[in-house]
């Protein structure tokens, strides 16, 4: 009977196509849920979404007011009259107003224009300020009873004051630049700066680049402040990394390329805390192709490079450290020291200063404190989350020795505050082409008090002219925020 | 009625919808469950108080949909009108043919009314236009029930068939009109037709009908012959979602019948290359796979249908923004390809899983039917149809919401589409042809069974 064995080896492969199939599915759903889980709310978000736009002359929901940590209003809607110049009659309009010098949290909070679209808060918050997050009793209620659906308020991390005051200092400067200021225990953001900036109330004059949030949206080489990674790959790797010596003749070889230190001063012999003290470049460029890309890229990882950020308040681009099987000893001792293809935000850096002073840990980035409902209940309060445990308890107290040494003797003396203990790490890093000297980066990150940190900064200066540091340039911007910051209480 | 009420209605409904369907889909998995785990073929499942439960999801929603500023008694006929052809439909096929898979029917008829719904929600006379396919494609199903179940010698038709699958395409190619970068539209009169469809189901018969007798390689010259003549064919057309399709219906029947992992493994291979030298060679397919990594990339072209679909889904959350208060025309083709966008939008996302999961349901039935057929040719048959149903469903949802890359294929029984819902009926006639033939040939014992299978394999 050929037919009765033909249909039992149908059945077989058809059971096996079957298994294929529903594997098939299962993958679609659960895909299909993972997506909308993780991204669904920057997908909610997006500025092409036209569904949450606040119509100016019949808004379904009004959105809420955006304040600061202190209360103090950044931005609100406002109902307007004016004479129709087309009929005549006056008409009601509705419109977003930002606080009179809202230049300096305008990255910040951003804009909800009905021309232009939305960006900052005002965009990636939007299911607050909108109402979405309202129970469904909340929103019959309020259509039903009250004459204008109205969404809620969202109070910020950041203060008013000092934003201000960081937007001042960098105005003064006349170059482009950013500034993160971070609590390490909380992840709360106390101040976030990105300069040139603009007026939100004004947002057809807007010129240039000066649109980019450069805190979140930037990408830059880090320089010398990824020697702090460096050091933590090969604290945790090579075991007598202590005793390891090199001596620095002010350039090295790899490759059949140089690496040279700074103005190519040697600094003879050094171990890695010299090295760190005085940002020796061929040191680390060695030390990178000892640890090799492997285990630099583990640690890398480990302090959220190549991750997607998928935070919950705020959108910041991935760094990159493209270390791979193809990448050659140069290209390996070229990131060590933070150059080659290398690329951060400052917000990160500004973390990855936090994760050392808060004891290795990185805390995920907050912006919003409250979000504060019609009847001023409390429907969302700030949870600070771990993001990442980055290094050991141990490695991150040696490591926060030796920037508080740089602070007091080395590269970042002059972040040396009479106030505040500050510990630091500084960078000058080279962008685009090596040769130009005009495109340095200035950089500086750190945490304090040095003992037990509750401020974690990041300073980047761009452009900075020939013969300008990290240390000279952005290392005194740090110090002042640091010092008003302290005054403030934080 | 004034607009803040028809919103607090919309906004407390949407909860009673995603009830009923995800009822609907409950009911229906655990009853599948059943099926697959007992030994024994099931037979007259109850089907318990489901066509109840469509009836009054079909209502309740046209109900809600005729209250605009006033209300309008259109949309409550229209409702009226479905929830009776729905019944005689279902009533129908299952007192005339003992046997057959009421679930299946019933599901079917879940993802069609949905669509109804949605539809009338999008653009009312495309509704109405919907519902008059619905009752063509249930003539369709009767007759391919009838074809299938009592027309023993379809076998004898291939030849005929595969000239009339090859020659559909070829006139495709000739004077084809292009809608939405693919040129796979013919118009006959004042219809529109896709050709592209209709072979699917020729390609089922064919298929099933080569295949079912064991024979040598070198014999079956002529429908591997076929099957590169018609894929090569779509391919032309632009139409990579039928070309994936074929080739997949191809391949699963193919491996299903031979067991022959050589040739299974060389085609697809063989089709890998395939689509990696189309990548290099194709502007439009290269567009395809960029939108698909990255849609954000490019929001404003290539990016933006996949997109504005996200955006969409996103918007609507789990139980949707409610019916008639989301912007659904937003999305691109929200009445045919992106349908299950506009659907999760204004109903849910648990609404959308709901049907995602009633498509496997659908699968995972005519599979079953398949496993419990006689003949060879019965189960190749009703496998056909499930794997090529399966696919189709797969290929635009997994699209939709970014799994895979995007191909424009319909959505079966959801998307409007007059092509497309005839051959899904068509489709759904022929596993049903087989349930019902199961159900007899349990019912007039084995022997009877075996003598005629005796005569069709004498020869080899």
């Amino acid at each position: 009977m050929i037919w009765v064995m033909i249909m039992e080896k149908i059945k077989r492969n058809t059971i096996g196509v079957l298994i294929l199939l529903v594997g098939l599915y299962v993958a679609l759903i659960v895909y299909f849920c993972y997506a909308v889980l993780f991204y669904g709310n920057r997908w909610f978000s997006d500025s092409y979404n036209t569904r949450v736009k606040m119509d100016a002359r019949q808004p379904q929901i009004i959105p809420g007011d955006i304040l600061d940590r202190n209360g103090e209003k950044l931005a609100w809607t406002e109902k307007k009259t004016v004479r129709n110049p087309d009929t005549g009659k006056k008409e009601d309009y509705y419109t977003r107003v930002y606080y009179s010098k809202a230049s300096s949290v305008a990255h910040v909070v951003g804009f909800h224009n009905s021309e232009y679209g939305r960006m900052g808060v005002e965009a990636f918050h939007i299911y607050y300020l909108m109402g979405y997050n309202n129970s469904l009793i909340e929103r019959i209620y309020q259509k039903a009873f009250l004459p204008q659906e109205r969404g809620n308020d969202v109070v910020l991390t950041v203060d008013r004051r000092l934003q201000e005051y960081v937007s001042g200092l960098i105005r003064e400067k006349k170059k482009k630049g950013s500034v993160v200021l971070l609590n390490p225990k909380t992840g709360e953001i106390l101040a976030m700066v990105s300069y040139p900036t603009f007026d939100p109330n004004n947002i057809s004059k807007v010129e240039g680049d000066s649109l980019v949030n450069r805190t979140t949206q930037g990408l830059f080489p880090p320089g010398s402040i990824f020697k702090i990674i460096t050091t933590a790959a090969a604290f945790d790797n090579i075991e007598d990394v202590q005793q390891i010596k090199f001596n620095c003749q002010g350039d090295v070889t790899i490759g059949g390329q140089t690496v040279r230190c700074y103005r190519g001063n040697a600094h003879g012999e050094v171990d890695i805390r010299q090295a760190f003290n005085v940002s020796c470049n061929t040191f680390f460029a060695r030390l990178g192709v000892e640890i090799g890309w492997k285990k630099l890229l583990a640690t890398g990882k480990r302090f959220g490079f190549n991750d997607d950020f998928l935070f919950d308040d705020i959108k910041v681009t991935p760094s990159s450290l493209p270390l791979n099987y193809r990448v050659d000893d140069l290209e390996l001792a070229w990131s060590a020291i933070g150059q080659g293809k290398v690329l951060v935000t400052p917000l990160h850096m500004a973390m990855l200063a936090a994760s050392i002073g808060n004891d290795g840990i990185m805390m995920e980035p907050k912006l919003v404190y409250q979000v504060i409902g019609r009847n001023k209940n409390v429907q969302k309060q700030l949870q600070p989350e771990v993001y990442k445990k980055a290094i050991s308890h141990e490695n991150a107290s040696i490591l926060k020795k030796m920037m508080e040494t740089v602070v007091l003797e080395g590269t970042g003396r002059n972040a040396q505050s009479k106030k505040v203990r500050i510990a630091g790490k500084t960078g000058t890093a080279e962008r685009g082409s090596v040769n130009s000297d005009n495109s340095n980066l200035a950089w500086f990150i750190g945490f304090a008090p040095a003992a037990d940190p509750t401020l974690a900064i990041a300073v980047l200066i761009e452009d900075v002219g020939q013969g300008k540091t990290g240390g000279s340039e952005a290392a005194p911007l740090a110090r002042k925020v640091i010092e008003k910051a302290v005054e403030l209480g934080y | 009625m004034p607009a803040n009420q028809y919103e607090i209605l919309a906004l407390t409904l949407r909860y009673w919808f995603v009830l009923l369907i995800v009822y609907i889909f409950v009911r229906s998995f655990l009853a599948t469950w059943r099926r697959l785990i007992s030994r024994n073929y099931l037979y007259n499942e109850s089907t318990g108080n489901i066509p109840f439960i469509l009836v009054l999801f079909a209502l309740s929603s046209m109900i809600l949909l005729a209250l605009g500023d006033n209300i309008n008694l259109l949309i409550i006929v229209l409702g009226v009108l479905i929830s009776a052809a729905f019944l005689f439909q279902y009533l129908f096929i299952s007192y005339f043919f003992a046997g057959v898979d009421k679930y299946l029917l019933l599901m079917v008829d879940t993802l069609c009314i949905v669509g109804f719904v949605m539809l009338q929600r999008l653009n009312p006379d495309l509704a109405f236009r919907q519902v008059e396919w619905f009752l063509m494609g249930s003539i369709i199903m009767l007759f391919f029930i009838i074809y299938t179940k009592y027309f023993k010698h379809w076998a004898r038709l291939n030849y005929l068939l595969m000239a009339i699958g090859c020659g559909l395409l070829l006139l495709t190619l000739i004077i084809g009109k292009e809608v939405g970068g693919a040129r796979n539209w013919i118009t006959i009169g004042k219809y529109n037709v896709q050709p592209s469809e209709f072979v699917k189901i020729i390609l089922v018969f064919v298929l099933s009908a080569e295949l079912k007798q064991p024979k040598s390689r070198i014999k079956r010259l002529p429908v591997f012959i076929f099957m590169a003549l018609v894929i090569l064919m779509v391919v032309l057309q632009k139409d990579l979602g039928a070309a994936f399709l074929y080739f997949c219906l191809f391949v699963s029947l193919y491996y299903i019948a031979t067991s022959d992992l050589l040739i299974t493994c060389c085609t697809t291979l063989l089709a890998s290359l395939g689509a990696v030298i189309s990548y290099f060679l194709f502007g439009h397919v290269r567009v395809r796979i960029a939108a698909w990594r990255n849609p954000w990339a490019d929001i404003e072209n290539k990016g933006y249908q996949i997109a504005q679909s996200l955006i969409a889904i996103a918007s609507g959350g789990w139980v949707g923004l409610g019916l008639g208060l989301g912007s659904p025309h937003v999305i691109p083709a929200s009445r045919t390809d992106f349908i299950f966008a506009a659907i999760c939008e204004e109903m849910g996302i648990l609404v959308g899983i709901a049907l995602i999961g009633l498509y496997m349901l659908i699968m995972l039935r005519g599979i079953s039917t398949a496993l419990a057929a006689r003949e060879p040719g019965d189960s190749l048959l009703a496998m056909g149809a499930a794997v090529s149903l399966a696919i189709q469903s797969f290929t635009i949802i997994g699209g939709v919401v970014k799994f895979i890359p995007l191909t424009g294929v319909t959505m079966p029984f959801v998307s409007y589409g007059g092509s497309s819902m005839l051959v899904s009926f068509g489709l759904i006639g022929i596993i049903e042809a087989i349930a019902s033939k199961n159900y007899d040939a349990i019912q007039g014992g084995i022997e009877q069974q075996s003598d005629d299978m005796g005569d069709d394999y004498g020869e080899d």
